[in-house]
C-alpha cells in the first residue's frame, strides 16, 4: 500500500497561490482614474505593498498626478506630496530631511515619477540627489512617452515609435535613453529594472531598495494601452515579452559595478512578436524591425558581459 | 470612506488641496463596457470522465494538502475510488491538456493514492436513510448496482441490493483478477457502502432464488445484471475440453475455486479480459501462454499499460491471428489452427476490418484454450417484460425502461465495458429513482453518449459550470513549463507473476502525487492561483478567503487583464449590456 | 550679545536662533556667506539642522517645500536668477501654505551680468502669495528671521525678508544678537497644523494626499482662503511686531513714519534707501522743510489702511523706486497709487526711479529728488529717471 509522508490530512500547509510572496495588504484604493489596463497603477501598486504604512510618497507630474484622484480623495493610503514635473529628486530629499529631523528615521521616502520627469525634466534633480546619496527611493513608471499631456515624445520614447510629436513619417529617430547606465554611473547602492508582469520580482527589489540607506533607483516599464495603441487587456503580456525579447532585461546594479539578472527569459523571443501588438510601431518595416533586433541582441550581449553571465546563461 | 465629499462653505474646507477621502466614491464601473465573471469551465478530464468525478476541481485539493477534502469529492461522485484508481482505462487522461507540455496529469494513479489513505472512509451522505421512504431495489451487485445504491442511500432513500452470486461485486470481484485489484480493497469499498445501511443480499438470482414476488414492497426497481455471458468461438471444436470462456475461467479463479490450467494455454481476444485470462493462467502455473488476436496491435482495446505489463511478464502476442479450428485429441484440445489476417478497410467503428489471408493455415499448440471474445447480458429473467434492444435493455437517457417503475444501467444496458461507465450509468439511475419516487418530472438528463466520446455529466454533486470544454490553446502558456510525468512503481516481473495476490502496480509516492497534482493546469477552474487579483490595475478584485474571488463591479473597468492571465480559463468576458433592462 | 556683522551673517544669526531644522542653499552673490555660516554652524552642532546642498534654486526651494511639509521648519536664501529659477516653486509654497522663511538678497536680473543691488528681483515675485518684508537695517534682518517665522507659522504663508545686496547684505554694522532662551521664549517649536504623518507600529498613520488636481469647483475657495490668510497677516505682522518690542526693546510696524507730523513732503522708502533718506529728512527739516518719510517695511500683504493714514494730509510724496517694471513703472509707486486711489486724501504721487543695477544713492541724491519734488506740481512722465546720463 502507499505510503502516506504527513500524518495529518488537511492540515498541510494550503500552497495558497503562485503569489505568495505578494503581501495581501492594499495600499491603494478603487476609484482611481488610470485608463483601463494601464501600467502605472500596477506598479505603485505592488511597491506599496513591498514598503507598508510607513511610507511617504511623493507623485511628480505624470499620469499618477491625475490616477491618484482629484481634492478633495485620494487612492493611496499612506501619505502623498504631489510635486512639480522637475523636483522628484530635491522634493525627496527635503521631505527625508525633514523626517530624519522629527526623528522618523525609518520612513521609506518613494518618489514616483514618469519617465519625462526622470529622463528629461527631471534629471537634475535626481542625478543631484543621488550624487548626494540621498535616503529615497526613486521608482520611473516608463510608459515611454508623455502620455498624460497626449503622448509626447521623450527621451524614453523607444527608436522607431510613433508619438504625437514623432509621426509616423518622422518616428523617433535616436535611441531611448539608457537611464539605468546613468544611475549606476552615479555609483549608488542599488539600482534596478523591473515590470509589471513580475510583481514578486518588483516587490523584492522595491524591498531590498528599501533596506539600503543611500539612493535607490528603480526603472519600472509599465505598458501605456492608450499610448502605445494596444488592447487593454495586453499589459501583462507586453510587459512579459518585453523581458522575454530581451529588450527590457531584469536586472540590478550595485554601487555601478556588480551586475546581476534577476529574471531570466524561459525562452527569447524575437523582438519582432513585441513590436507587432503595439500600433506605434505598425508603421515599421522588416528593415527597422531588423534594426531593431540587432540593437536588442548586441545590448543583451553586452549585459550578459557585464553581469558576468555566458551568453548561453540562462535561456538566451 | 466611500462618499463624495461636498462643501458648503469655505469654513468647510481645508486651507490646503489635501485629501480627506479616499476615491472609493468614484464608481469607476460605469466606464465599463466589458465585463468578467468568474465562471468555471468544463475540463477536459471532467467531460471525458464516465463516472462524471469533477477532476480538476479534486487535483486543485491535492495540490493543496487537502487530501481528504479531494476524497470526499470524489466519493460524492463515485464510491469506488480504489477499484477505478486500479482498473479504469482513464479517458481521462486521454483528454489531458497537459499531455501537450510534459505528459497528461496522472489522474489515475492520484486517484489511486486517495483511495489508498490510511484513513477510515467515510462517505459523504446528504442525508441519513429514511426507513418510511418509498423504498427502490437494485438487482445486481457490480459497479453499476451498487452506484446506484450508494447514491440513493445518500440522498436518503432506502435500498435494497440482490446479488446472484455468493459474493458482491460483480465484474469487480469476479472479471478482475487480485493482482490487478486487491481484494480487500474492493471489500473496504463495498462494506463501506453496506455500512450506510444498505443490505447486500446475496445468492439471490432474479427469477431463481428471487422471485418477483420479494421485489413487490419496492417502489422502483433498478437492473444491473451485467454481461456475463461469453460470446462463442463459432468454430468447430469449441465443445472440447479444456475450451474454456475467460469469464467462466475468470470467475471460477476470482471466487477462489481451484482451477486447473494447462501448460501451453492459447488465449484468444484482445480486450482486457483477454490480457487478464493470460496473466491469470500465467500466474496459475502454465509454461507458455499466447495471445492470439485478429487485429494489431493498434486496434488492440484493452488498456495500453495492461497490454505492457502482460508483454513485460513474458507472454506472448500473435497479431492478426484468427482461429478457424480447435485441434484435439481424445476429446480435449491440442492446439489451434489459424489464419493470418490482414487489415482492411475499417467498419462503422472506425475499426479496420480484418480480412483472412487465404493459404496463410498455421497451427498454434495449446492444451487449453480461453476465449476473450466480447461479454453479452442475461436478460432472460426479464425477457417480455422490458423492451431489449440489440441485446441489451432499452432505456432512455433517464436509466428507465419500457416499464414504468423500472430503470437499468451498467453493461446490460449500455454495453460500455468499464467500472466507471458502470459507476455513472448507475448515479444517473439512482437520480432518476430518486426523482421518480419523489413524483417529479425525469427532466434535465444529459443524453447517454456513446462509448469513448464524453461521459456521463450527471452529477450528484453538480457545480455550476459552463459547458465548453477548455481547450490547450486556451491555457495561458506563460505559467506553466514542461514538466515530465511522474512513473509509477511496479512490481518487478520475477516476483509478481508467483502469486495471483500480489499486486503489479503500486501507484505513487506522496511527493509524486503532489507533483502531479502540480502539474495539473486546472483547465476551466479557478484554483486560487492569485493572478486576477494580483495583475487588476484596479483594485478591483479582492479575495474573500482562500478559495473564492469578488470583482467589484463598482470599480470594475473591464479591462480584461484577469481573463487574460487567468492561466485556465476560468473567467469569462461578456459585453456590458447596461441598457438591457 | 553685540556683534559687528554683514548683513548676511545677521540672517544666519537669526536662522540659528530660530531653530531651523533643514536648510537647502544653492550659492549666488551676494547671498552665499548667509549659508557659509550656517553650514559651519550645522557642521559644529551650534545649529541641529540638516544642510542640504541642492543643485539649483529650483531645487533648493523644492527641498525647503518637502521639508516644511514633513512637518519641521525650514529656511533658505537666494537673490536674483537664483530667485527667478525657483520662480514656479514658490507657488508651490504659498499655494501649499507653508511657513517657509527665505532670505532674499536684492540684485539685479540680468543680463549683461550685475551682482549688485536693486528691488526687481523680489518685486518681480509679489504676485506668488509670500510675504514680503523690506530691511532697512541688518539688525532688522535678524529680528525679521524671528518675527518672520512667528508671522508665517501663525498665518501659514511663506515669508520673504529682503535685503540690499552689498549695502546690507556685505556691510558690517553692529548688531545685537538676541538670548536664545528669551528667543526661545518668543518662538516657539513649528507645531504644523497638517504634515506627512506616516504610519508606524502604535503610531497611526495620517494617510492624506497633498496639492492634487483641483477643478474651478473648489479653486476660489481655497485662494479665497489664502487671501483671507493675507488679510489676517497685517493685524498679526503688527501684533508680532509690537511683541517684539516688549520681548527684545526693538519694536516693529507694518510701516514707519519718520518726523510725518505735518509734513506736506514725504518720502516713500523702502530697504536701505531709508536710512539714506533719514538723513537727508533731518537736514531738510532743519532747514525747515515740512517733510517727512514713510518707511515701507511690510511689502505683502500691502498695508493699505496703514499707508493711507501715513500719507493722509500729505500734498507731494516721493516714491523711491529702486526696481523697474519696464512698460509700466516703478512698482513701489504703482502700489502706491492704488493704494491712495479713491482715499480722501491723495497727495500727488511722484515716481522716481534711481540705484539700478547697484548704483549707489547718496545723501544728494536723495537732495535732488526733493528739490524735483518742490519744483514740479505734478509728475512730467510715468517714470522719473535720476542720474541717467541722457
Amino acid at each position: 500500500m502507499t505510503q502516506i509522508l504527513t500524518p495529518q490530512y488537511g492540515v498541510s500547509p494550503k500552497v495558497r497561490s503562485q503569489h505568495d510572496a505578494v503581501p495581501q495588504d492594499e495600499w491603494m484604493t478603487p476609484g482611481h482614474v488610470a485608463c483601463p489596463g494601464c501600467g502605472a497603477p500596477m506598479a505603485v501598486r505592488y511597491a506599496l505593498k513591498a514598503l507598508g504604512e510607513n511610507t511617504v510618497v511623493i507623485i511628480v507630474a505624470s499620469c499618477w498626478s491625475i490616477i491618484a484622484g482629484p481634492f478633495p480623495y485620494s487612492a493611496v493610503e499612506v501619505p502623498l506630496l504631489h510635486t512639480l514635473f522637475a523636483t522628484g529628486g530635491s522634493m525627496a530629499s527635503g521631505v527625508k530631511a525633514g523626517l530624519e529631523m522629527r526623528g522618523l528615521k525609518d520612513t521609506a521616502v518613494l518618489t514616483v515619477a514618469g519617465d519625462g520627469g526622470t529622463f528629461d525634466i527631471g534629471l537634475q534633480a535626481l542625478s543631484a540627489a543621488v550624487e548626494r546619496n540621498e535616503d529615497f527611493i526613486y521608482m520611473c513608471y516608463d510608459n515611454e512617452a508623455y502620455m498624460n499631456t497626449g503622448i509626447q515624445r521623450s527621451s524614453a520614447t523607444p527608436w522607431g515609435a510613433w508619438t504625437s510629436t514623432t509621426p509616423v513619417k518622422h518616428p523617433k529617430d535616436q535611441p531611448k535613453k539608457d537611464m539605468v547606465a546613468i544611475m549606476a554611473a552615479h555609483r549608488i547602492p542599488y539600482t534596478a529594472t523591473a515590470t509589471v508582469a513580475y510583481p514578486e520580482d518588483l516587490i523584492a527589489k522595491v524591498r531590498k531598495a528599501n533596506s539600503i540607506r543611500g539612493s535607490k533607483f528603480l526603472h519600472v516599464l509599465a505598458p501605456c494601452p492608450s499610448g502605445w495603441k494596444t488592447e487593454s487587456n495586453q499589459t501583462v503580456y507586453l510587459s512579459r515579452l518585453a523581458v522575454e525579447t530581451c529588450l527590457f532585461p531584469l536586472y540590478e546594479v550595485e554601487h555601478g559595478e556588480d551586475y546581476r539578472i534577476t529574471v531570466w527569459p524561459k525562452q527569447k523571443q524575437p523582438v519582432e512578436k513585441y513590436l507587432r501588438l503595439q500600433g506605434r510601431f505598425a508603421h515599421l518595416k522588416e528593415d527597422a524591425i531588423a534594426q531593431i533586433q540587432e540593437n536588442v541582441d548586441r545590448e543583451w550581449a553586452r549585459l550578459l558581459k557585464k553581469a558576468g553571465a555566458a551568453p548561453g546563461g540562462g535561456a538566451c | 470612506m466611500s462618499h463624495i465629499i461636498n462643501f458648503r462653505s469655505v469654513s468647510e474646507m481645508p486651507d490646503v488641496a489635501m485629501s480627506l477621502g479616499t476615491t472609493r466614491y468614484n464608481k469607476t464601473g460605469s466606464w465599463r463596457y466589458l465585463r468578467p465573471l468568474y465562471r468555471n469551465r468544463t475540463s477536459p478530464c471532467f467531460a471525458a470522465c464516465p463516472a462524471g468525478e469533477d477532476i480538476a476541481q479534486h487535483l486543485r485539493w491535492v495540490k493543496e494538502g487537502q487530501y481528504e477534502r479531494a476524497l470526499t469529492r470524489i466519493l460524492e461522485e463515485n464510491p469506488f475510488p480504489g477499484v477505478c484508481g486500479r482498473v479504469c482505462p482513464h479517458p481521462c487522461e486521454a483528454e489531458c491538456n497537459r499531455a501537450e507540455l510534459g505528459g497528461a496529469v496522472a489522474i489515475h494513479h492520484v486517484e489511486r493514492f486517495l483511495a489508498d489513505l490510511p484513513i477510515a472512509r467515510c462517505l459523504p451522505v446528504v442525508r441519513p436513510i429514511d426507513p418510511d421512504a418509498p423504498a427502490a431495489a437494485v438487482i445486481g451487485s457490480g459497479p453499476a448496482g451498487l452506484s446506484c445504491a450508494y447514491q440513493l442511500a445518500r440522498l436518503g432513500r432506502p435500498v435494497t441490493v440482490f446479488e446472484a452470486l455468493n459474493e458482491p461485486g460483480g465484474m469487480m470481484r469476479v472479471g478482475i483478477p487480485p493482482y490487478r485489484l486487491p481484494r480487500a480493497v474492493l471489500d473496504a469499498e463495498i462494506e463501506s457502502i453496506a455500512a450506510l445501511g444498505v443490505p447486500i443480499r446475496t445468492n439471490k438470482r432474479l427469477g431463481d432464488t428471487l422471485s418477483w414476488d420479494e421485489l413487490k414492497p419496492f417502489k422502483a426497481l433498478f437492473l444491473a445484471f451485467g454481461q456475463h455471458v461469453s460470446k462463442k468461438l463459432d468454430i468447430p471444436g469449441e465443445e472440447l475440453a479444456g475450451v474454456v470462456a475467460g469469464l467462466d475461467f475468470l470467475r471460477q479463479v476470482n471466487l477462489g475455486k481451484k482451477v486447473k490450467v494447462g501448460r501451453s494455454v492459447a488465449v484468444i481476444g484482445g480486450g482486457n479480459t483477454a490480457m487478464d485470462a493470460a496473466r491469470s493462467a500465467l500466474r496459475l502455473g502454465a509454461q507458455k501462454v499466447t495471445i492470439l488476436y485478429r487485429r494489431s496491435r493498434n486496434e488492440m482495446p484493452a488498456i495500453a499499460e495492461e497490454i505492457e505489463e502482460t508483454q513485460a511478464e513474458g507472454i506472448h502476442f500473435q497479431y492478426l491471428s484468427a482461429p478457424v479450428h480447435v485441434l484435439g485429441d481424445a476429446g480435449h484440445v491440442t492446439g489451434l489452427r489459424c489464419v493470418q489476417m490482414t487489415l482492411g478497410d475499417p467498419d462503422e467503428r472506425g475499426r479496420r476490418k480484418p480480412i483472412p489471408v487465404s493459404g496463410s493455415d498455421f497451427t498454434v499448440p495449446a492444451d487449453m484454450v480461453i476465449t476473450a471474445l466480447g461479454q453479452d447480458a442475461d436478460l432472460s429473467p426479464v425477457a417480455g417484460s422490458v423492451d431489449i434492444r440489440s441485446g441489451l435493455l432499452a432505456i432512455n437517457e433517464t436509466g428507465l425502461t419500457s416499464c414504468p417503475t423500472v430503470f437499468a444501467g451498467g453493461d446490460c444496458a449500455t454495453g460500455f465495458g468499464t467500472v466507471a461507465w458502470a459507476v455513472g450509468s448507475g448515479k444517473r439511475g439512482a437520480l432518476a429513482i430518486d426523482k421518480y419516487l419523489r413524483g417529479e418530472a425525469l427532466e434535465g438528463f444529459p443524453p447517454l453518449r456513446e462509448h469513448g466520446s464524453g461521459g456521463s455529466t450527471v452529477l450528484a454533486a453538480p457545480r455550476e459550470v459552463d459547458p465548453a470544454v477548455v481547450t490547450f490553446q486556451d491555457i495561458n502558456q506563460a505559467y506553466f513549463e514542461s514538466e515530465p510525468r511522474a512513473v509509477q512503481r511496479q512490481k518487478p516481473v520475477g516476483r509478481r507473476v508467483k502469486s495471483m495476490r500480489s499486486e503489479v502496480n503500486l501507484g505513487l509516492s506522496e511527493a509524486d502525487v503532489r507533483c502531479e497534482a502540480e502539474r495539473c493546469f486546472s483547465c476551466g477552474t479557478c484554483n486560487g492561483c492569485d493572478n486576477c487579483w494580483v495583475y487588476c490595475p484596479d483594485v478591483a478584485i479582492s479575495r474573500l478567503n482562500h478559495e473564492d474571488y469578488v470583482i467589484d463591479y463598482d470599480f470594475c473597468k473591464g479591462c480584461g487583464l484577469c481573463a487574460e492571465e487567468c492561466p485556465r480559463e476560468a473567467i469569462a468576458i461578456e459585453e456590458e449590456l447596461k441598457w438591457k433592462k | 550679545m553685540e556683534k559687528v556683522m554683514m548683513g548676511n551673517h545677521a540672517i544666519s544669526y537669526g536662522v540659528q536662533l530660530a531653530r531651523v531644522q533643514v536648510i537647502a542653499a544653492y550659492p549666488i552673490t551676494p547671498q552665499t556667506q548667509v549659508v557659509e555660516i550656517l553650514s559651519e554652524f550645522c557642521a559644529d552642532g551650534r545649529l541641529d539642522a540638516k544642510f542640504i546642498k541642492v543643485e539649483s534654486e529650483h531645487s533648493v526651494m523644492a527641498a525647503v517645500v518637502g521639508a516644511s511639509m514633513a512637518g519641521v521648519r525650514a529656511f533658505t536664501a537666494s537673490s536674483s536668477h537664483g530667485l527667478a529659477l525657483m520662480h514656479e516653486v514658490l507657488h508651490w509654497a504659498s499655494g501649499g501654505r507653508l511657513p517657509i522663511v527665505m532670505a532674499e538678497i536684492n540684485r539685479t536680473l540680468g543680463p549683461g551680468w550685475n551682482v549688485w543691488t536693486e528691488q526687481t528681483d523680489s518685486l518681480a515675485q509679489r504676485d506668488t502669495g509670500w510675504m514680503q518684508f523690506y530691511c532697512e537695517t541688518n539688525q532688522e534682518a535678524l529680528d525679521s528671521v524671528l518675527m518672520g517665522y512667528k508671522i508665517a507659522e501663525k498665518v501659514r504663508l511663506p515669508v520673504m525678508l529682503v535685503l540690499d545686496a552689498f549695502v546690507l547684505s556685505h556691510t558690517e554694522e553692529p548688531v545685537n544678537v538676541p538670548d536664545q532662551a528669551a528667543v526661545d521664549a518668543f518662538l516657539p517649536p513649528y507645531e504644523p497644523r497638517y504634515r506627512l504623518q506616516p504610519g508606524a507600529p502604535g503610531v497611526p498613520g495620517e494617510p492624506h494626499s497633498f496639492f492634487g488636481l483641483v477643478g474651478p469647483e473648489h479653486w476660489m475657495e481655497l485662494r479665497f482662503k489664502m487671501q483671507q490668510a493675507m488679510e489676517e497677516a497685517v493685524d498679526v505682522s503688527r501684533q508680532v511686531g509690537a511683541e517684539f518690542g516688549r520681548t527684545f526693546g526693538r519694536p516693529y510696524d507694518l510701516l514707519e513714519s519718520y518726523r510725518m507730523d505735518g509734513a506736506e513732503l514725504a518720502l516713500f522708502t523702502a530697504g536701505s534707501i531709508t536710512g539714506t533718506s533719514r538723513e537727508v529728512v533731518d537736514e531738510l527739516r532743519e532747514q525747515g522743510l515740512s517733510i517727512g518719510l514713510v518707511k515701507l517695511r511690510m511689502f505683502r500683504p500691502f498695508p493699505y489702511a496703514a499707508v493711507r493714514q501715513a500719507l493722509a494730509g500729505v500734498k507731494k510724496v516721493a516714491v523711491i523706486d529702486r526696481n523697474m517694471s519696464y512698460g509700466c513703472g516703478g512698482i513701489f509707486a504703482s502700489e502706491l497709487r492704488s493704494a491712495l486711489y479713491g482715499s480722501t486724501s491723495q497727495p500727488v504721487v511722484f515716481p522716481f526711479i534711481i540705484g539700478l543695477g547697484g548704483r549707489d544713492v547718496t545723501p544728494q541724491s536723495i537732495r535732488d529728488i526733493v528739490t524735483h519734488l518742490r519744483q514740479h506740481d505734478r509728475p512730467e512722465s510715468e517714470t522719473i529717471w535720476m542720474e541717467v546720463k541722457r
